[in-house]
């Protein structure tokens, strides 16, 4: 009561501002979901004609998320997402990064890693395949110039997000892999469960290559959930060579050598050895995690793993 | 004695003297006159120096509140407006925004969350307040108990209205288990009054969505902007002070551990001969008098008895209150028949329990854990109050915990033990701490095959699985 008073004594002096119609301004944003600033601008400019300012809003929509985007630029983004998907022989990672672990859980966030994620595995689709395993590292600046399946650049969806969450957010990294059609890529991302269009989106994340060399091939399939699931949660910096263990267990970096996360009596060795499968490499991804960027990378730079 | 009084009377001209020599003196000549202070002054005269410090003064029931919202949303510039309006009223200190926008290095250590604690009071309470930077960073401390929330302010700008990860702000809440909140519209001086209206409907509509009392949640509409400023008292000063009012009544004051009914966890029995057994231990909460009923519960056990006598200090004590180190005479019972880790409480108001659900934060390597990840049926050492026993872990929403990760946790206990919801715990193996946790929920006693299962091995539970199949 106090309060209506007190703000209609306040705005007595803006009248103009009651142009637009409320039951207008409270659809139009329902329907809409933009801010109600910018709303109410789109009701004014068209003479409160809901269906012209809804049009003028979805025409805006990029033009004042890349305005949004511009402003929040450098504005740090540690925290974010990382998306995997695999098919048998393309496989994809990709962080993306946002300012609070808040945006992080919601939906608007979690569909644009599942779009980037996407895109990168069409792009690495029509890589063509030089050696049995190729990777290749996007960075920031490439990720950004990529089509999405719509024919919209990645940049674009971004800034649309950004417009709507308010909040900054960027593309930090990608990792694609294709392989030879003997070598399998599986993926696994931490906390798991959340899978969008068949992206596994986590906190954490990796994919193996393997090589098997029985038939079973739904035997490859658990085998490598397991190894990825071992080496997202253990962290292995290499696959390693069959000399020289490490003395202390808890320190080893060498895949091979490292007890298996689902059974501590065996070592990955051993269980690869018993279901004759040979892993011809991995890589992980962790969200937040330093890395040291190369400069200038082109685009078609391919490392390989063997 | 007259010289001790001169003395006393000299010594503040003296050290302000002092004071002034050390302003002016270089950073290296400093070391040196600190050094002529400690050892030229007496020792009454260094007791000033903690005497500048304030005392805090517990006239007033404290209540920890925290605001939410978006980053632009101007939850900051509203915690400094609050500070602002009332250190006009001389009950806070004014606050500028710098001083409050999380220092980086802060949260670069990563120890706590870069919160700024800030102390205000209204005229009936005094408040802590904290802001939430992120879910995982509240969740940890939370858990730890570095920062604790009985009330939360959501902060909404007039201009934008909710935005998607408002309910990403409230599922923080709901979490942990904030019931009470008010919400504070922002930036009205940029918006107009039907759109303040509009978005005070979103809010509702959200709010009882997602399961607050939304109907009756008190909303306040105004500008912490022109607060800070100064300008427009209507919705600057004046609607700081409404919300104030309205933070007063509608968050309830927690109740205190003194008034909460009397809980001891034994830590030593002993029998004295020709009087009894005697319990040692600190009162957690409560009051305890000669005369009252008591219950000791543990260890599949429930006694009553009735306490005798209190000692402190081998002195009587007619009553003993929260904090207190005791020893307590109880009736009719054989030192044998209590052991550490049971608990003395009032009769009817503690239960055992073996089968919890917790959230716990699991240390990472560099705060002293592990870096394996958790992953269900690990046995591990479970450590609360003055009782440790062996607990199997379920991690029942993902397939393991990474460490520096907050998790949803079963525990299942070899035996049941004296749990409530809220009690903290640490989690060890070995001599290794793990974690620590805090329970969220007690679930149904385990049947007499759960307890058997828990010391199954691997290979026995894939068999069994095998076999239900």
């Amino acid at each position: 009561m106090l309060l209506s008073k007190t703000m209609s004594r306040f705005f007595s002096t803006t009248k103009a501002g009651f142009a637009a119609e409320k039951s207008l301004l409270a659809s139009l944003r329902k329907k809409t979901g933009y801010t109600f600033s910018n709303c109410k601008k789109a009701l004014d400019m068209h003479n409160n004609d809901v269906i012209k300012a809804e049009e003028w809003l979805k025409q805006q929509a990029q033009a004042l998320g890349w305005s949004k985007a511009t402003k929040l630029e450098g504005r740090q983004t540690t925290q974010g997402l990382i998306g995997v998907i695999t098919n048998r022989n393309h496989g994809v990672l990709v962080e993306v990064n946002c300012e609070t672990d808040f945006v992080a859980r919601n939906k608007e966030f979690q569909k644009i890693v599942e779009e980037t994620a996407i895109t990168c595995l069409s792009f690495i689709n029509q890589q063509p395949l030089q050696k049995p395993f190729i990777k290749v590292l996007l960075e920031s600046e490439q990720i950004r110039n990529l089509h999405a399946l719509d024919g919209k650049l990645l940049q674009d969806h971004l800034a649309l997000m950004i417009g709507s969450i308010g909040e900054n957010a960027s593309f930090k990294r990608a990792a694609c892999f294709k392989t030879a059609e003997d070598i399998k890529l599986i993926g696994y991302a931490h906390p798991s469960g959340n899978v969008v269009n068949n992206v596994s989106i986590g906190r954490l994340a990796g994919i193996v290559a393997l090589k098997g060399y029985s038939k079973n091939i739904e035997n490859l399939d658990l085998v490598g959930k397991g190894i990825c699931q071992h080496i997202v949660g253990m962290n292995p910096k290499l696959i390693g060579t069959d000399a020289d263990p490490a003395e202390n267990k808890d320190e080893e970096v060498s895949l091979i050598h490292q007890e298996y996360l689902l059974d501590e009596s065996l070592t990955i060795k051993e269980l690869l050895s018993q279901n004759n499968v040979e892993v011809v490499g991995f890589k992980r991804f962790e969200c937040g995690e330093n890395v040291s960027t190369t400069t200038n990378q082109p685009l078609q730079y391919v490392e390989t793993c063997q | 004695m007259s010289s001790i009084i001169v003395a006393r009377a000299l010594a503040p001209a003296v050290h302000r003297s002092l004071k002034v020599l050390l302003l002016n003196a270089t950073l290296k000549k400093c070391n040196n006159y600190s050094k002529i202070i400690q050892s030229g002054l007496p020792a009454y005269s260094q007791r000033r120096f903690y005497a500048e410090k304030k005392v805090f003064e517990r006239t007033k029931p404290h209540c920890n509140v925290g605001t939410i919202g978006h980053v632009d949303h101007g939850k900051t510039t509203l915690t400094a407006a609050i500070t602002k309006v009332l250190s006009d009223a001389k009950l806070a200190e004014a606050k500028k925004y710098q001083d409050i926008d999380n220092a980086p290095e802060e949260k670069a250590r990563g120890i706590t969350i870069n919160v700024a604690h800030i102390e205000y009071q209204t005229e009936n309470r005094h408040y802590g307040h904290t802001d939430c930077p992120g879910h995982a960073d509240y969740i940890k401390n939370m858990i730890t108990g570095a920062a604790q929330m009985d009330g939360a302010i959501m902060v909404v700008a007039a201009t934008d209205g909710v935005m998607p990860q408002t309910r990403e702000h409230l599922l923080l809440a709901k979490q942990i288990g904030v019931k009470h909140i008010v919400v504070f519209i922002n930036k009205v001086d940029a918006a107009d009054k039907e759109m303040v209206e509009l978005v005070e409907m979103e809010i509702r509509e959200l709010l009882t969505e997602m399961g607050f009392d939304g109907e009756n949640i008190p909303i306040i509409a105004g500008s912490a902007l022109c607060a800070l400023e100064g300008k427009n008292p209507e919705i600057g000063q004046d609607a700081v002070l409404n919300l104030l009012k309205e933070v007063d009544a509608y968050i309830p004051t927690p109740e205190r551990e003194l008034d909460k009914p009397f809980l001891l966890p034994v830590e030593h029995t002993y029998s004295i001969p020709g009087r009894g057994t005697v319990v040692t231990g600190r009162l957690e909460r409560g009051v305890v008098k000669k005369g009252a009923e008591c219950e000791f519960v543990g260890y599949n056990k429930v006694i009553k008895s009735t306490v005798t006598g209190i000692e402190m200090f081998h002195q009587i004590l007619e009553e003993a209150q929260a904090g207190d180190q005791l020893g307590a005479l109880v009736r009719g019972i054989k030192r044998d028949d209590v052991k550490r880790g049971m608990v003395m409480a009032k009769p009817g108001t503690v239960k055992s329990y073996d089968n919890i659900e917790t959230q716990v934060y699991i240390l990472s390597k560099e705060e002293g854990g592990k870096s394996k990840p958790l992953t269900s049926f690990i046995q591990l050492q479970m450590f609360c109050r003055t009782w440790d026993c062996a607990v199997q872990v379920v991690v029942p929403d993902k397939e393991m915990v990474m460490p520096g990760e907050d998790s949803k946790l079963v525990l299942r206990m070899m035996r049941p033990m004296v749990l409530e919801k809220g009690q903290r715990f640490t989690l060890r193996d070995g001599s290794q701490t793990l974690g620590t946790g805090v329970v969220t929920k007690t679930l149904p006693m385990l049947s007499e095959d759960d307890r058997l299962s828990l010391t199954e091995g691997k290979k026995a539970r894939e068999k069994k699985a095998q076999n239900e199949k």
